[in-house]
């Protein structure tokens, strides 16, 4: 059984996972951690926490919630900052079998491309993530991806400081996935990841108030799936660059369920918070569900799903 | 940190509407110090997704082996269930996690204060130092008498004070009293309980003048209680951030303010 994908056919650096079982950015934090408890090289991937030019505390808490069959967060993108990121997370990344990938995020285009720029070429880190599922600063508010343009901007900035392979995460709230997704293709992006946190509020009856610090957060985990299906479902059908999942996978039959719809990979996030073993759970589900149905490469099922086309 | 079930080998009310519950002993709580907690799942499906996170709250021998518990008040879905938990049940636990507290080797007077249900661990450290002949005094405060452990249930050689604000049991008022009484006393001092306790006992700590170290087992909201979601920050007196599941849950009280 072959379960290997790669997520950057086409750029000259290949990114080439062993199993399409990833990590989800903020959820694993940067990994150091769970590679104390667990074998991490078992897994397709692993993706830093958000990480920024300068380290962040992040927001004041309460910064999560739970919510039916799923939570809100607002961390506020509390991260040690690309410099020590280097200097202290890569060099034992480079120890590792497993590629690890940054998720990296900018207030501004020229940031974005700062922050490839820093990572470009650093022992242990084999992709990017650039999450474009943030206020851009500069224009008043609105996500750099919920702007065609603006995610162009993006994409084209990053490609230009950079050799590393890197995807794409885009966000969900927007009326229709699809035109970003063929914008960021189209200037260069080597995957995407669909999608992120949706936005959301859970109000506290007691106290009167809203039960985050900060009011709003994203909501994650199982109650979002459905939602992250439709979407990688719309992308993948209108790119044909590899579409990584992120919403809502609790299992291995999830991660089926998203390759049908078109996946190449997709990533654990909340899951990992109940379980700390959830990615390798999902694996091994995932190993005994293509066993079970004889399927020997994922090839066979990706998409197969979809009507579409 | 290992994710396991465990299996519940006695479930009752201990006192007022305080639940104790205890579960088998597996090898991933080996090795376990007072004051580390561990991670609940309440429930079978994904809802309540996450997990409650408890403290250890005693060690036993139990007819079939080596037992721990937890000590808990209902407050919500989640404490719900593990009441209803029954002997044979069997409850998904993530741990042991956290740093828990740290008594100086070789220290001989030891002033422990739980403030309501922040007792759980205390009990267990109290247990233990007891055991190795120091001298040792349990602070026990609540509102009213129904909050407080019952303090036959704990070891003959420790000392107990209790403290209830309407002073139906012990002396009347909160145990920042007995600490500002017996802070000149201890070598070292260990405290858990509600947030505006620690700053009570902060306040009466720097008051003193005496540079007693305080051991602060702090609560926050907690997404995964190892420290992948950042979701227990707290923000110490001299700037940063730090994780209440991964940094401490034991923080040294002159650290936080
Ligand atoms: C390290 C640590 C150790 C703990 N040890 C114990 C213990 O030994 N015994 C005990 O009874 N409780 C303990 N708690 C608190 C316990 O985790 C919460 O009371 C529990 O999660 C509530 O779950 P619920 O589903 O019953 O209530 P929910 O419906 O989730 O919440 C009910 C109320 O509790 C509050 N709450 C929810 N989660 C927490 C939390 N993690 N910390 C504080 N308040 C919370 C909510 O804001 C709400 O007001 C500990 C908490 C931490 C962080
Ligand atoms: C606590 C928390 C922190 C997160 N931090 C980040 C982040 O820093 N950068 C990012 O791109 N996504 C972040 N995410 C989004 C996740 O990577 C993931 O896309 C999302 O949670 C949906 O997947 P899930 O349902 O499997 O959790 C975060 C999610 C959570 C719950
Ligand atoms: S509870 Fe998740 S980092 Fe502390």
């Amino acid at each position: 059984m072959d379960l290997g994908v790669n997520l950057a056919p086409r750029h000259k650096v290949e990114l080439r996972l062993r199993n399409p079982v990833m990590t989800a950015s903020g959820t694993f934090s940067n990994g150091l951690e769970i590679a104390r408890h667990f074998d991490v090289d078992e897994l397709g991937g692993v993706v830093s926490k958000g990480t920024t030019l300068r380290p962040r505390r992040g927001n004041p808490t309460p910064r999560t919630v739970e919510t039916p069959a799923g939570m809100i967060n607002s961390i506020g993108f509390q991260n040690i900052g690309v410099s020590a990121l280097i200097s202290n997370v890569a060099p034992v990344w480079a120890q590792w079998q497993v590629p690890c990938i940054v998720n990296i995020m900018g207030d501004t285009v020229p940031e974005y491309g700062q922050l490839a720029a820093r990572l470009d070429g650093i022992p242990g880190v084999a992709g990017l993530e650039v999450n474009i599922s943030c206020p851009n600063v500069g224009v008043g508010g609105l996500e750099f991806g919920q702007d065609p343009r603006a995610a162009r901007e993006v994409v084209s900035e990053v490609a230009r400081h950079t050799s590393l392979p890197f995807l794409v995460k885009l966000t969900p709230s927007v009326s229709d996935i699809r035109p970003i997704a063929e914008a960021v293709a189209l200037a260069g992006g080597h995957a995407l990841t669909v999608s992120n946190t949706i936005p959301a509020l859970a109000i506290d009856p007691k106290r009167r108030q809203p039960h985050l610090a900060t009011v709003f957060g994203g909501l994650s985990g199982p109650a979002v799936k459905p939602i992250t299906m439709r979407n990688v479902y719309l992308a993948s059908s209108v790119v044909d660059i590899p579409v990584v999942a992120s919403g809502g996978a609790m299992s291995g039959l999830d991660v089926v369920e998203f390759i049908m719809a078109g996946a190449s990979a997709v990533q654990i996030g909340t899951a990992s918070f109940v379980d700390p073993e959830a990615p390798w759970r999902c694996l091994r589900e995932l190993r005994a569900w293509c066993e079970a149905e004889g399927v020997s490469s994922l090839d066979e099922i990706r998409g197969v799903a979809r009507r579409l086309d | 940190m290992r994710r396991f079930e465990a299996e519940v080998t006695e479930s009752a009310r201990l006192y007022g509407s305080t639940h104790v519950l205890w579960l088998r002993r597996e090898d991933a709580l080996r090795t376990i110090t007072p004051g580390q907690f561990v991670m609940l799942t309440c429930g079978e499906g994904a809802d309540p997704l996450l997990g409650r996170a408890m403290s250890i709250h005693r060690l036993r021998e139990g007819s079939a082996g080596p037992e721990w518990s937890i000590l808990f008040d209902i407050v919500g879905r989640g404490t719900e269930w593990l009441s209803q938990r029954r002997d044979g049940d069997l409850v998904r636990v993530v741990g042991p996690l956290g740093r828990g507290f740290e008594p100086r080797p070789r220290v001989q007077r030891l002033l422990l204060i739980g403030g309501g249900i922040g007792c759980a661990p205390l009990i267990w450290l109290a247990d233990e130092v007891a055991a190795e002949g120091r001298e040792v005094t349990l602070v026990l405060g609540g509102r009213t008498e129904a909050q407080i452990f019952p303090p036959h249930l704990l070891p003959p050689a420790v000392e107990v004070i209790v403290t209830t604000e309407d002073g139906s049991l012990g002396e009347r008022g909160r145990v920042t009293a007995p600490f500002e009484r017996l802070l000149p006393w201890c070598d070292q001092a260990f405290a858990c309980g509600p947030e505006p306790m620690f700053g009570a006992l902060h306040e009466v700590a720097r008051r003193s003048g005496l540079r007693k170290p305080v051991q602060a087992l702090l609560e926050a909201r907690m997404g995964c209680g190892f420290g992948i979601c950042y979701s227990c920050a707290v923000f110490p007196r001299r700037g940063g951030v730090k994780l209440v599941c991964h940094d401490g849950p034991m923080f040294d009280l002159r650290d936080l303010y």
